[in-house]
């Protein structure tokens, strides 16, 4: 007996078969007229011009922290990456190892949550603008470079060779031979990197590093669920704007969608993206004016409490075993809702056109939705623990993974689900067996990256729904329990490197 | 005499500048085996489309075996059951097995269960041996990968799954445009020999070399049809008059 492929991307919605048995028991028994008034929010959001002005306010922050964020961490991801890659030192010097050393010391920024990284330098260096933008730009500058440097490697040398062996000098050879292939890669990934910045930005936000995320938790925590959707659905304009820009720029210039498969031709429109680029610094610089961000201030540390030894026993003695089974255990049910639920949804509306459309807007509430105001709604009606933070987690990732699965839909070949349809066979099992074999294998490899998100923003949830590592990390934070801090850190460090390394291997496995 | 397999009524297709199929007429008896010629962007594609009811029109008719289309979508299925379409590039698909592809063409009579316990435990064997057989296959291709087939096996799978869908009216979007001439003629006599009365086969084709075992001629230019004749009726001049002004079919 053998899965197949279109069956394969729906084994893990099995998830949903203890969630059933499970979810009654967890009910509290109150707080259904409060998730009542929540969804009827939603057609009324307020109008009020002085909530619409503090939103709009809090919507100019977390853009502006976005976007230096980003493009920061572009920068630094880009120095890194090429720091980082095998190939550009064994053409300098001869040998890999700075590079070898350069991408271990790396895996530990990447490691930890942008979150994680906020409420760490909040601790050092106190509420101010710029700890948003860093705890942005230290996580995602080590992925960017990451990325940066496995496309370097990956990429054929034979040009490279060619152009060293008719005489070229290292640093000319790598920027002729390698910065074509790789531009368009990059830019690519760049405007992925910026949507999951505005969604990073909206989270810092809900841990009080400002912006609208810090609006957004206000209002629900008083229950103000109209002022809560009007902010909501400014996200999701501003959210929706961008995916349909970046969408938009992907295909002006030829550049392959994340499913890879809509490449055209390398480089194209290489005049206008410079531009682009350089028009962007000036208009960066302004917002990081506008926001209050001082370097200088960066300097400044505050001094962190001692440690000694018998803090480091009782750090250890923390239930350890618990936290972590807790946290896998998080990782595993909330990737399993998200990567099996979503095309699972999509088989269950595809009769259904408005049924469609719901699903993406649903889809999208949740990509923007950051998963600790998900908890927060939860607990309303359910009890915290593993459960109610999987499904927090695995709603906001599978709207990431629905979008992923709907892109990928999109450019594999229509032609088996259309002659299927044309000998008289139902939309969904059309949809299964035409659409779904061809996409399977891609979506599952993406799946597999994003289960070790998933493992990286256990933490994230955990801080509210009181499960796992996050859980503990809350507590030992507000208690400057710094033993603790740093013991949880490395534990969660180390789990999400074995995480990375798992995934890295099931993508091999499946590309 | 029993109805037309397939009747298209004044059938009109809008194009951007003009009609891609226009005032269609064309009448398919059972026993029939019906050659579409035409020039590239012709409308054979599109004449195709409509008779499977995959291509909506501007203006028309088509009746399957004497009825309408019907409106409700569970019903239109009903009615597409019977029509079975061999496209050129053939559509199988690549990461299933031969015969999970074979029962592709029983997927719009079987359930929800039964369709996904095919994707876990290939279902039908006997039939899906017999229909490899009829295409002097081996049997044990069935539990091979699509994808590892050969140019000819595949063609010979892509009939076996029509066979397992056992359609009355046989469509065929240009099958051998893209084989050398050997595989085309046999491709083209095992199409022949399977859709003896009551089936009945419409094929679009480049090859006005190939007519031999087709009852029926309809050359079509523009959208319009510009002769409807028995094969053997044909004659160069309205060869010439077909694609006068395109380069040699």
């Amino acid at each position: 007996m053998k899965v197949s492929a279109p069956l394969q991307v729906l084994v893990p919605a099995a998830v949903i078969l203890p969630l059933a048995v499970v979810l009654p028991g967890l009910c509290h028994g109150g707080g259904w007229e409060l998730i009542g008034a929540f969804a009827a929010g939603a057609l009324q959001p307020s109008l009020d011009p002085i909530v619409l002005a503090s939103l709009f306010r809090g919507l100019g922050v977390t853009v502006g922290v976005a976007l230096v964020g980003w493009a920061l961490s572009l920068l630094l991801g880009l120095v890194l990456g090429l720091a980082s890659s095998r190939l550009v030192w064994t053409t300098l010097l001869g040998g890999a190892w700075p590079a070898e050393l350069l991408r271990r010391v790396l895996a530990l920024p990447r490691s930890v949550h942008e979150l994680i990284w906020g409420l760490l330098l909040l601790q050092v260096l106190g509420l101010q603008p710029a700890v948003a933008v860093l705890a942005i730009v230290i996580p995602y500058g080590a992925l960017v470079a990451r990325v940066i440097s496995d496309q370097l490697d990956a990429l054929p040398d034979q040009p490279l060779q060619a152009l060293l062996a008719a005489g070229s000098n290292g640093p000319a050879a790598l920027i002729s031979a390698i910065a074509p292939p790789l531009l368009p890669g990059v830019i690519s990934y760049g405007g992925y990197r910026l949507e999951c910045a505005l969604r990073s930005a909206t989270l810092l936000g809900v841990f009080g590093l400002g912006g609208l995320g810090n609006e957004l938790l206000l209002t629900l925590q008083s229950l103000e669920f109209r002022e809560l959707w009007s902010g909501l659905w400014l996200l999701l304009a501003v959210m929706l704007g961008l995916e349909s820009l970046i969408r938009g720029l992907r295909q002006r210039w030829g550049m392959a969608n994340r499913f890879g498969r809509s490449q055209a031709g390398v480089g194209r429109r290489g005049q206008e993206i410079t531009l682009l680029a350089l028009a962007l610094v000036p208009l960066l610089i302004a917002i990081a004016r506008s926001l209050g961000i001082d370097p200088a201030a960066l300097l400044q540390w505050q001094a962190l409490p001692p440690m000694d030894l018998d803090h480091w026993r009782e750090a250890l003695a923390l239930p350890w075993g618990r936290m972590i089974s807790n946290t896998l255990g998080l990782t595993l049910l909330a990737a399993c809702l998200a990567v099996g639920g979503a095309p699972l949804l999509l088989l269950l509306v595809a009769p259904w056109r408005l049924g469609q459309l719901l699903l993406r807007l649903v889809w999208a509430l949740g990509r923007l939705w950051p998963p600790p105001l998900t908890a927060l709604l939860l607990l309303f009606v359910f009890k915290p623990g593993i459960w109610t933070a999987a499904l927090a987690l695995g709603f906001h990732n599978l709207g990431i993974l629905g979008r992923l699965l709907l892109e990928g839909a999109e450019s594999c070949s229509d032609g088996p689900e259309t002659a299927l349809r044309g000998q008289g066979v139902g939309p969904r099992v059309a949809l299964l067996y035409g659409r779904f074999s061809g996409l399977a294998r891609s979506y599952l490899a993406y799946g597999a990256y994003r289960s070790d998100v998933i493992l990286r923003e256990t933490v994230v949830v955990g801080l509210m729904a009181g499960t796992g590592l996050g859980s503990q990390l809350q507590e030992s934070l507000s208690s400057f329990a710094w033993d603790q801090i740093a013991l949880l850190l490395v534990v969660y460090a180390s789990l999400t490197l074995v995480g990375e390394d798992l995934s890295d291997r099931a993508r091999r496995r499946l590309l | 005499m029993p109805a037309p397999v397939l009747e298209l009524r004044g059938v009109r297709v809008n194009g951007r500048q003009q009609p891609r199929l226009d005032r269609i007429d064309l009448s398919v008896q059972p026993g029939e085996r019906i050659a579409l010629l035409g020039p590239s962007g012709a409308g054979k594609s599109t004449l195709l489309a409509v008779a499977n009811g995959l291509q909506a029109m501007d203006q028309g008719q088509v009746l399957w075996s004497g009825e309408p289309i019907a409106k409700g979508a569970r019903l239109r299925r009903r009615q597409q059951r019977r029509i079975g379409t061999l496209w050129q590039e053939l559509r199988l698909i690549d990461e299933l097995s031969v015969q999970q592809n074979l029962n592709c063409g029983r997927l719009a009579q079987w359930g929800w269960p039964r369709a996904l316990l095919n994707l876990l435990l290939p279902l039908e064997t006997e039939a899906c041996s017999a229909a490899l057989r009829q295409l002097d296959l081996d049997p044990s291709l069935l539990n091979q990968s699509v994808a590892d087939l050969s140019g000819g096996q595949r063609q010979r799978v892509a009939i076996a799954r029509l066979l397992r869908q056992d359609p009355v009216l046989w469509l065929a979007d240009e099958p051998l445009s893209s084989l050398d001439p050997r595989l085309a003629q046999d491709l083209l006599a095992l199409l022949l020999q399977q859709t003896e009365a009551p089936r009945a086969l419409v094929m679009s084709l480049h090859r006005p070399d190939l007519l031999a075992g087709f009852s029926r001629v309809v050359g079509l230019r523009e959208g319009r049809i510009l002769f409807d004749v028995p094969a053997n009726a044909l004659k160069d001049e309205a060869l010439q008059r077909l694609y006068a002004g395109t380069p040699a079919p």
